[in-house]
């Protein structure tokens, strides 16, 4: 440990800090995966809560304030805390989001109370046990990160080795029970590996503010990743990367480190719920608007090519009274097609140009392919799982299933 | 040991006085029940009858209150190589980060090991699981972007990737759309025709008379067991069903190529 810090171009201290902060952050983003896939993301916020009054305990029975000790009460703590919230389920008629509610509270309420009583003692060793409220990461020993790197090689080395049950149990616990793996058990493991990720993490970024490092990482890695083999590591990078810009902006600014790295980690995953490519909002949202601005696009010039062949050439105002259209937006409509070349105005009424005429045609072709699919697609008897993609049957079923129903279409007529 | 020609003779799956409730209320009550080999068998009943209860107590899947169950003679615990279950579809989460080929390894994962590397042959048997039911094109997509029924046929890909004699699936045909319901029950047939046991939770009446061999039909109580000419009567019928026995005239679904 001692040469990782000294390898890093940084001051003793901030070298500390750092490694602290990316070992903390790689190992709750690893192991926040199996709270967040599991819909479990607030047991890891009751987890971390109920490790403080551990703290407080461990200080009061030992009177030692190293962080091993402090830890070990916070992990004994977390356990009983996850038991009741289990016991609370399985026994009583409380639901889940419940039992979290009560355990949560109460287990904090008792680690205040406690801490409280330690500060009126004046006992000479109390000073920064608060540190564990709002986590500091300046003021990590070395041996407090030994301590930290020990249980992150032992949590993530058995997820690597548990990998293949733990993902088949987190998919999917009836088949995984099929199969004879111990669900009850690997269930246990997971919330094991929770505490383990709070006890680690608790010192750096404190009780109230833990969960988010469980949940930000795999969130944002969730966006980028579609596979949990790749989800995993992801959302440790992105979690030793918040943990560490977190705490050097901390120490700097000298803030609290626990709601600074927060904050980091809020930005990266706005980034990836906002920018992710497939996922993200903006791409969604863009890909929904061009898919209706098609829709109505397309929409606008089958009406104009019906009404030409229906009689005279519509005005603009007749075309929206014929079909139903807003006329504001069928005037938005008509710019788009002005500009795209696509219409061929005879004074007030319209005609479609050549390129529009064709692109018309097209879509007509498409809507007729889609309605022989509705009526004959069962003929097709289709060699496998292909699905039909209503704007696009051709390129969705394949050109010898569109010629095949097209022809069965014809054939009826 | 068995012999072989025992285990062969010994039916798919039995259940024997098996009972289970939730709180207090009985939801399978002293069920006795067998399912013979190379048939297709179907599991029958009103909602609430305990149908999909019946599958996951007899795969040790819930605690049981009594009886017990039998794969091929054997309990179910030292024969689950020998049992594929398909669990319900809306029993995941369908934006689980995991692709197609992944869920269909699962199947083999019991097999090759827990930890141990993934062999080319089991590659192999995954790609010829995932083309019998038509999804070979979708081998690397995001299951969150399957249609319903490409989802079951997956499903059921995962359940024959497992190479188990007996596979046993709970509603494979809700929610998905008759093409698909026509596919996988062609793939049952052929399943059945290799002498393999398909047991199916299933609603339509219907169906079951026309593509089935054998049924259970099934009332928190077993109410009749057998070859489906047999079982289904207007009389057990109505036992199971109660007034709403009526079914018998109600108008068949028209099914694509089914």
């Amino acid at each position: 440990m001692g040469s990782l810090i000294d390898l890093l171009p940084l001051a003793y201290p901030d070298a500390v800090v750092v490694v602290g902060a990316a070992l903390l952050g790689m190992t709750a983003g690893a192991l926040g995966v199996f709270a967040v896939l599991r819909e479990r993301s607030l047991v890891g916020d009751a987890l971390a809560h109920s490790a403080l009054p551990g703290v407080a305990v461990a200080f009061l029975v030992t009177g030692a304030k190293d962080v091993g000790t402090l830890l070990a009460g916070a992990a004994c703590a977390g356990i009983v805390g996850a038991l009741m919230m289990v016991g609370i389920e399985r026994t009583s008629r409380i639901r889940p989001d419940a039992a979290i509610g009560v355990v949560l509270s109460s287990f904090f309420s008792l680690g205040i109370v406690l801490l409280t009583y330690i500060a009126s003692t004046n006992n000479a060793n109390q000073a920064g046990l608060e540190k564990y409220l709002f986590g500091q990461a300046a003021g990590l020993l070395e041996r407090d990160l030994i301590v930290m790197a020990i249980l992150s090689a032992i949590s993530l080395t058995l997820v690597a080795l548990l990998f293949r049950a733990l993902k088949t149990t987190l998919f999917d616990p009836n088949f995984a029970g099929s199969v004879g793996l111990p669900v009850r058990v690997l269930e246990v493991a997971m919330t094991a590996l929770l505490v383990v990720a709070v006890i680690v993490g608790l010192r750096t970024v404190g009780a109230i503010l833990m969960v988010a490092m469980l949940v930000v990482p795999t969130v944002a890695a969730r966006q980028l990743a579609g596979r949990l083999a790749v989800v995993l590591p992801v959302s440790a990078l992105i979690g030793a990367v918040v943990g560490v810009t977190g705490a050097l902006l901390s120490a700097r600014a000298e803030l609290p480190t626990g709601p600074v790295i927060v904050l980091v980690g809020f930005l990266v995953v706005m980034a990836c719920v906002l920018l992710a490519p497939g996922r993200g909002v903006i791409w969604r949202a863009r890909k929904l608007a061009r898919d209706r601005r098609r829709t109505l696009t397309e929409g606008v010039m089958v009406d104009i090519e019906t009404a030409i062949h229906a009689g005279p050439p519509p005005t603009a105002a007749e075309l929206a009274l014929v079909s139903g259209r807003d006329p504001r937006v069928l005037r938005r409509v008509l710019r788009r097609l002005d500009r795209e070349g696509m219409l061929a105005r005879d004074g007030d009424r319209l005609h479609l140009s050549e390129i529009g005429a064709a692109a018309a045609h097209a879509v007509l072709e498409r809507r007729n392919l889609w309605s022989a699919w509705l009526e004959h697609g069962w003929q097709l008897q289709l060699p496998d799982a292909r699905e039909p993609n209503p704007s696009d049957l051709r390129a969705s079923l394949g050109d010898h299933y569109a010629d095949r129903l097209q022809a069965l279409a014809v054939k009826e007529s | 040991m068995r012999s072989t020609a025992e285990t062969l003779a010994a039916p798919a799956l039995e259940v024997r006085r098996l009972t289970a409730s939730y709180s207090s209320r009985p939801v399978l009550w002293d069920v006795d029940a067998t399912f013979p080999m190379g048939a297709l068998s179907a599991i029958v009943g009103p909602n609430g009858a305990g149908k999909s209860t019946l599958l996951k107590a007899a795969l040790g899947l819930i605690a049981t209150d009594a009886g017990q169950a039998l794969i091929q003679g054997r309990p179910v615990k030292t024969s689950r190589d020998r049992v594929a279950y398909v669990p319900q579809r809306d029993a995941v989460d369908w934006d689980f980060p995991i692709t197609v080929r992944e869920v269909v390894e699962m199947g083999r994962y019991a097999q090759i090991g827990w930890v141990r590397r993934v062999q080319r042959s089991d590659q192999t048997l995954v790609a010829d699981c995932l083309e019998r039911v038509g999804m070979a094109a979708y081998a690397s997509r995001q299951i969150g972007q399957l249609s319903g029924g490409q989802r079951q046929r997956v499903f059921i890909a995962r359940a024959l990737a497992q190479q188990a004699q007996v596979m046993v699936m709970d509603e494979p045909f809700a929610g998905v759309d008759a093409r698909t319901e026509a596919d996988i029950l062609g793939l049952l047939q052929e399943l059945r025709n290799e002498g393999r046991a398909v047991i199916v939770v299933h609603h339509d009446l219907g169906t079951v008379r026309a593509a089935f061999d054998w049924v259970l039909l099934l009332n928190v109580r077993a109410i009749a067991a057998g070859p489906v000419a047999d079982v289904l009567t207007p009389e057990t019928l109505r036992r199971a069903y109660g007034a709403a026995g009526g079914l018998e005239t109600e108008e068949q679904e028209p099914r694509w190529a089914a």
